[in-house]
Formats: C-alpha cells, sequence, structure tokens
C-alpha cells in the first residue's frame, strides 16, 4: 500500500512538472505507466477512466482516476487516499512552479525568450497531444456508430461553442438506447 | 503583506483590494464545479478581472504569460496566481484547494460508480458513447495546438518527432521535453534582426 503511494507520488510529481502545455501532453506516458509498467489498469479501464474525468475539472482529472485504481484492491477508503495522493502529486508541484516563477517574473518579463519557449514548447505538446488523441481512439472507436459519435464531437467543438459536458451527457443517453 | 502599516499612504494602484478568503472559496470552487478544459480562462479573466476588479487587465495576461510557459493545467495555474495575488501564500493554498475541491469529489464518486457497475452492460454501452465524445474532444485539440503551434516546416517536423518518439520508442514525456525543449526553443531564439532586445543567456528549461 504505502508502496502504491510512493509510486503514485514519484509518478505524478514528474509528470506535475512535464506537463507543458496542459495536463493532456502526459496522457501517454500515464498511460504506459499506469497499464504497461505498473498494471494498475487495462487499456480499456484507462480509456474509460479518462473519459468519465473530462466530465469536470481541469485537464487530467484523470490522474484522480488512476489513483483511485491503483489503491483499489486495498479497500474504498484507502482508493479515495490514493486519489487524493496522485490529485496532490500531479497538481501541486506545478502550482508552485507558478509561485516561484511569479516572483521573479517581473525581471524576466521582457525577456525575448520567453516568446522563445513558448513557440518552441507549443509543436512539442502538439505532438503529445497527437499520440494521447491516438491512444483515445485506439481504445474509443470499435464501431461504426462509435466513430460516427467521435466525429459529430469533434465537429461540434471545432465549429460551435456547445458545452462539451452537454456533449458527453448526450453521448451517453444516445449510446445507452442504441448501444445496449 | 503590509510592510508600514503606520504610515496611512493612499493605496498605490498596484496594491491588490482586500478580498476575504470566504470569497476566495466561493468564487474558484463555482469555477472548480463548472469547469471543463478550455475558454476558462477566458471566464476568469471577465468574473476576476472585469466584475470584481482584484487585478487590471496587464496583470491577468502577465499571469496567463507565465503559466503559459509553465507545466500544468492552465486554470489551475492561472487560479493559484490570483490567490497569491490577492492574499499571498495562504491565498494561493486556498485557490488551490477551492478550485480543486468540487471536481475531485465529481470525479471521485463517478469512478468508484464504474468500478462497481463498469462490467455490467447498461454501463458499459453508456461508456462507449462517452469515450466517443472524449475522442473527438481530443481530436479538437490536436487542431486548435496545431494551428496555433505550426508556423513553418520546423514545427511539423517537431510535432512529428514527438509523435513518433512517444508512440514508436515509447519515450516518456519528460524526457520528450528534455530532450526536444532546448532544441526546439534554440530554433526560436530572438533574432537581433527581428527583435531589437540583444539576445540574452539561454534559458534553463525545467
Amino acid at each position: 500500500m504505502i508502496q502504491t503511494f510512493g509510486h503514485l507520488v514519484a509518478l505524478f510529481m514528474i509528470l506535475s512538472i512535464s506537463a507543458f502545455g496542459g495536463g493532456k501532453v502526459v496522457l501517454p506516458t500515464l498511460q504506459e505507466q499506469a497499464v504497461n509498467h505498473y498494471h494498475w489498469m487495462t487499456n480499456q479501464q484507462f480509456v474509460d477512466l479518462f473519459g468519465i474525468s473530462i466530465i469536470d475539472g481541469p485537464s487530467m482529472m484523470v490522474v484522480t482516476l488512476v489513483g483511485l485504481k491503483a489503491c483499489m484492491q486495498y479497500g474504498y477508503v484507502i482508493a479515495i487516499l490514493g486519489a487524493l495522493v496522485a490529485t496532490v502529486a500531479m497538481f501541486l508541484p506545478s502550482s508552485i512552479l507558478v509561485l516561484i516563477v511569479g516572483r521573479f517574473w517581473d525581471s524576466w518579463k521582457t525577456s525575448p525568450w520567453h516568446e522563445s519557449i513558448q513557440r518552441g514548447m507549443m509543436p512539442i505538446s502538439t505532438g503529445l497531444i497527437l499520440a494521447a488523441a491516438y491512444i483515445i481512439a485506439r481504445h474509443s472507436i470499435h464501431t461504426i456508430p462509435t466513430a460516427i459519435m467521435g466525429l459529430v464531437a469533434l465537429c461540434l467543438m471545432l465549429f460551435t461553442k456547445l458545452n462539451p459536458v452537454i456533449m458527453i451527457v448526450a453521448a451517453a443517453g444516445i449510446s445507452w438506447v442504441f448501444l445496449r | 503583506m503590509s510592510k508600514n502599516p503606520d504610515i496611512s499612504a493612499p493605496p498605490i494602484q498596484d496594491e491588490p483590494p482586500r478580498v476575504s478568503l470566504w470569497e476566495l472559496i466561493f468564487f474558484f470552487g463555482l469555477i472548480g464545479l463548472t469547469s471543463f478544459g478550455g475558454g476558462l480562462t477566458a471566464y476568469i479573466r471577465r468574473l476576476a478581472v472585469t466584475q470584481k476588479g482584484w487585478l487590471t487587465d496587464e496583470e491577468f495576461f502577465s499571469a496567463l504569460a507565465i503559466v503559459q510557459i509553465l507545466p500544468g493545467a492552465r486554470v489551475v495555474g492561472i487560479s493559484v496566481y490570483i490567490g497569491n495575488h490577492l492574499r499571498g501564500l495562504v491565498g494561493a493554498t486556498v485557490a488551490l484547494l477551492s478550485i480543486m475541491t468540487p471536481p475531485f469529489i465529481l470525479v471521485s464518486c463517478l469512478g468508484l460508480l464504474y468500478f462497481h457497475y463498469g462490467e455490467n452492460t447498461d454501463s458499459k454501452a453508456l461508456l462507449a458513447g462517452v469515450t466517443a465524445v472524449a475522442c473527438g474532444l481530443m481530436a479538437s485539440m490536436v487542431f486548435e495546438a496545431g494551428q496555433k503551434s505550426i508556423r513553418g516546416l520546423f514545427d511539423v517536423m517537431m510535432i512529428l518527432i514527438t509523435f513518433l518518439l512517444v508512440r514508436l520508442a515509447h519515450l516518456h514525456v519528460q524526457y520528450v521535453i528534455l530532450l526536444l525543449g532546448p532544441i526546439a526553443i534554440w530554433w526560436h531564439r530572438p533574432r537581433p534582426d527581428k527583435k531589437d532586445g540583444a539576445p540574452e543567456q539561454k534559458e534553463a528549461v525545467s
């Protein structure tokens, strides 16, 4: 149990300070570690949990659910504790970084390197998000109806301002009615 | 915060307004409760800058600039920054806790439901739709991120190399960043001919 907590902390602290471009860039590594390395869950469970997690909160609330699942074998109470440990380990280091950099920011604000970092890191984030999308697609688009739903969601996101939570709830309803 | 309390000088413009911790809890708790990924920074700006006047537009965009080049979720970073700006370390802690607690509870409950009922056919059918939409959302993020990042062939190559390193070489994100980050930042380094500011020493990439 303590060992699992230790693994969660070590993993998420590293991912926390690696999440350039938002939490979703660490998704490929998280999947690799949670599924293939630590065997906390299957690929399908990972993608299910990711789908559940995007209903609320900042990107990468899936870490909460990975923590939950990793400690599930020890019972529900420990599982919640695991979720808490994972969440803190994921969101605390990057938050501390904001405070530290914020303190020195004024002397740094005018530096032209600022834009260099942003422009340099953005394509890397994009590549990581692409890899994340690939993983999700491989384990969520099994059939023609799911492919259609995915495409519709993509189009709605790109061309409308519809709230994604509404899409998720609607899709859950539609697939419950038709795919059962 | 107040260094010289006995001097009753008129408040300087930079001095943030006095905000109670309860107000911070309520403000960020509400954002945490209604938050999903993108678009939220604009929402926070409207509430914190325009409605409440907690910080100036300039301060907000300065915060955004910090958060954008740092790792982590942008909304969380902005919230921590605003909390710190208003009430120091306590404010930052309160902001972080308030924005994280509602989604933590909600998502944990859904997770417990999933592990309890995940194997029956009803929830399997339901989740098929949820994950399909999740996939669509991720794909839309690829488009958005691509649109923002591609300004030349180098950027396209960086995207592809990153993807291949992760997919084929199974390289972890931290190593991808340590490996490619300095190269990409150096490629986009400030050029004297483009901007009048002379290039400074190379910044460390954490």
